[in-house]
């Protein structure tokens, strides 16, 4: 499906709409880290840039994809993967990513996310998750950790969060993932890796929101937040038992799951093409 | 282990009448505890009370690995007091230079693998082919120092007979040659210890060992240093052409390159991030690739012909 790796080194002012910067996100946001791995897995896995296609949907994680100097498309909330399913369908000769965020991703748009899984449709999934709805003011998300304190918690949060990747492979994904941003070659890999599945791949970046979730719970400047993050996560396959309750503290990283599934689109084509071969008859 | 054949041994110490402190040294992984273990088998088969007390398996991450052995007509302590070993032998170059204290004045044994395998924390700088802190005094210059002794390369030895992990028998070998014991107790002894299937090379890298010749750099000699066992030079800095630039209209003074750069080489100006010192910058890219803003821009390539 791709190209073999790319040779020429990485410029990530290739890949970005240089009159767009610099962006709208706050000093030290996570995000920024993790769209230069998503653009030096672009470019690691040869992927030319108007063959590809970013969709995202609101919030901080909705404006990542305006940056990225290629075909960008921002949707409605939640919907991001309703508007990439129908894109690769019509489209499928394009790479299309979709860059969401844990609120956008979980709680707007949670059924797209576990149909789309279930489909199998050969979309990337990048979900960065900051455990805040950022934009908007900092309400709770559903992968707000207990304690922690937002706008809309402002006695700490108690509702259990969502194990995204649990979600995401319980519902079919052939490929699920989780990085820091911290590890951001690590974090480059995993896309690349992500974008070569046939198939939809679900990645979920943890990420710093460092002037709205890390002030108001006291976690430090961006330095202190991202240096924590080595501290959080657990560089192995999940191992934990399933009565483990998820604990985003207490992170495992790396690829959860690779398997070959039947990938939607090649079948819905056969399927159209075989019911096309029936009515001209 | 298999049972020891016990029936040849007389108990009948001869050349070692008052006994011998041993201390066997290494970085972990080289059989250490497998050359004190042949030590004090064949002590022991000697008549001797032996005791052994070992620290084992830090593996040159800034522990210790040894092995002590005392043998003697009646033995007290397990451990060797600093000055009181007779014999050291150490497995790796510079772990035998940070137990040379404990080897008697004047009389101990120094017994060395030349091979050097540098620690981590020899690293002074992450520059691509800079100096390391590694020791580098030659053997010649130890050597000479000490009553008597000597440094081969057991490794090389070892790696020759077909195995490199029999270095540690080369220099059980080497030692035997101090020690007035008959070559049959000490194959029986190696015969006895060596792992499943390895007893016919051990006893081979115990040959090679036991009958090295110094290529005219004995010890108390220093005259004559080999030229093979020199230090190593110091390698030539790779022609690279390392920077790091702060494009100051882009940066939002986030602070992560600055906290983050493990050579701190940047630094706040202000609201904004700045290069303090170009020159400390190894090219490791952390300060790129965790810029949020894109603002950190690393160049480390080959300089154009």
């Amino acid at each position: 499906m791709l190209e073999a790796t790319r040779t020429l080194p990485f410029d990530i002012k290739d890949y970005l709409r240089l009159d767009t910067m610099p962006h709208f996100m706050c000093p030290g946001c996570g995000h920024g880290i993790a769209l230069r791995a998503l653009l030096a897995a672009v470019h690691d896995c040869g992927i030319d840039k108007d063959r590809l296609a970013v969709v995202c949907g609101i919030g901080c994680s909705g404006r990542v994809g305006g940056y990225i100097d290629a075909n960008t498309f921002h949707t409605t909330h939640g919907r991001p993967l309703a508007f990439a399913t129908g894109l690769k369908l019509a489209r499928p000769d394009l790479t299309v990513v979709v860059v969401t965020g844990d609120g956008d991703c979980l709680a707007i748009g949670g059924n797209h996310l576990i149909h789309a899984a279930r489909r199998n449709l050969d979309i990337t999934c990048l979900m960065l998750n900051n455990e805040v709805y950022g934009m908007t003011g900092g309400q709770a998300s559903p992968t707000t950790a207990a304690t922690r304190l937002t706008s809309t918690t402002p006695s700490g949060a108690i509702e259990p969060v969502f194990d995204a990747c649990a979600l995401a492979a319980a519902a079919g994904a052939g490929f699920v993932g989780r990085e820091v941003t911290r590890q951001a070659p690590a974090l480059k890999t995993l896309i690349a890796r992500a974008l070569r599945h046939p198939g939809f791949a679900f990645v979920e970046v943890m990420s710093d929101c460092t002037e709205i979730y890390g002030r108001k719970n006291d976690l430090g400047e961006a330095p202190e937040m991202i240096l924590s993050q080595k501290a959080d996560m657990r560089p192995e396959a999940r191992r934990d038992a399933p009565d483990q309750p998820f604990r985003p503290n207490a992170l495992p990283t790396g690829v959860f799951v690779e398997r070959d599934l039947p990938e939607y689109g090649e079948r819905w084509r056969a399927h159209a093409a075989a019911l096309r071969g029936e009515t001209e008859r | 282990m298999r049972p020891l054949p016990n029936d040849d041994f007389a108990p009948a110490p001869r050349c070692v009448e008052t006994g011998l402190n041993i201390l066997v040294v290494g970085v972990g992984g080289q059989g250490v505890l497998m050359i004190s273990k042949a030590l004090a088998l064949l002590a022991q088969r000697r008549g001797f009370e032996v005791k052994q007390s070992e620290v084992h398996g830090m593996a040159k991450r800034g522990g210790i690995v040894f092995s002590h052995v005392r043998f003697a007509p009646k033995v007290w302590s397990p451990t060797i007091a600093k000055g009181e070993a007779d014999v050291l032998i150490a497995l790796e170059w510079a772990e035998g230079l940070r137990w040379l204290d404990h080897l008697r004045p004047g009389r101990g044994v120094f017994i060395a693998d030349t091979r050097r395998i540098v620690p981590p924390f020899a690293c002074r700088s992450r520059k691509p082919g800079a100096p390391s802190a590694y020791a580098r005094e030659t053997p010649a210059e130890i050597v000479g120092r000490h009553a008597d002794g000597c440094a081969l390369d057991a490794t090389e030895i070892a790696t020759a007979l077909g195995d490199a992990r029999t270095a540690n028998t080369v220099l059980l070998g080497r030692l035997s040659a101090w020690l007035d014991y008959p070559v049959g107790d000490w194959h029986a002894v190696v015969e006895a210890i060596a792992p499943k299937g390895t007893a016919e090379i051990n006893r081979r890298a115990f040959d090679a060992g036991r009958a090295w010749t110094p290529p005219r750099t004995d010890i108390g000699d220093p005259g004559t240093a080999d030229a093979t066992v020199a230090s190593p030079p110091l390698a030539a800095l790779p022609d690279l052409h390392i920077s790091v630039a702060i494009d100051p209209a882009w940066c939002k003074g986030c602070a992560i390159c600055v906290k983050l750069c493990p050579e701190r080489c940047l630094a706040m100006d202000g609201p904004i991030a700045v290069v303090a010192t170009p020159s400390a910058c190894t090219g490791c890219r952390v300060c790129e690739w965790l810029c949020p803003d894109f603002a950190v821009t690393v160049r480390n390539e080959g300089v154009p012909a």
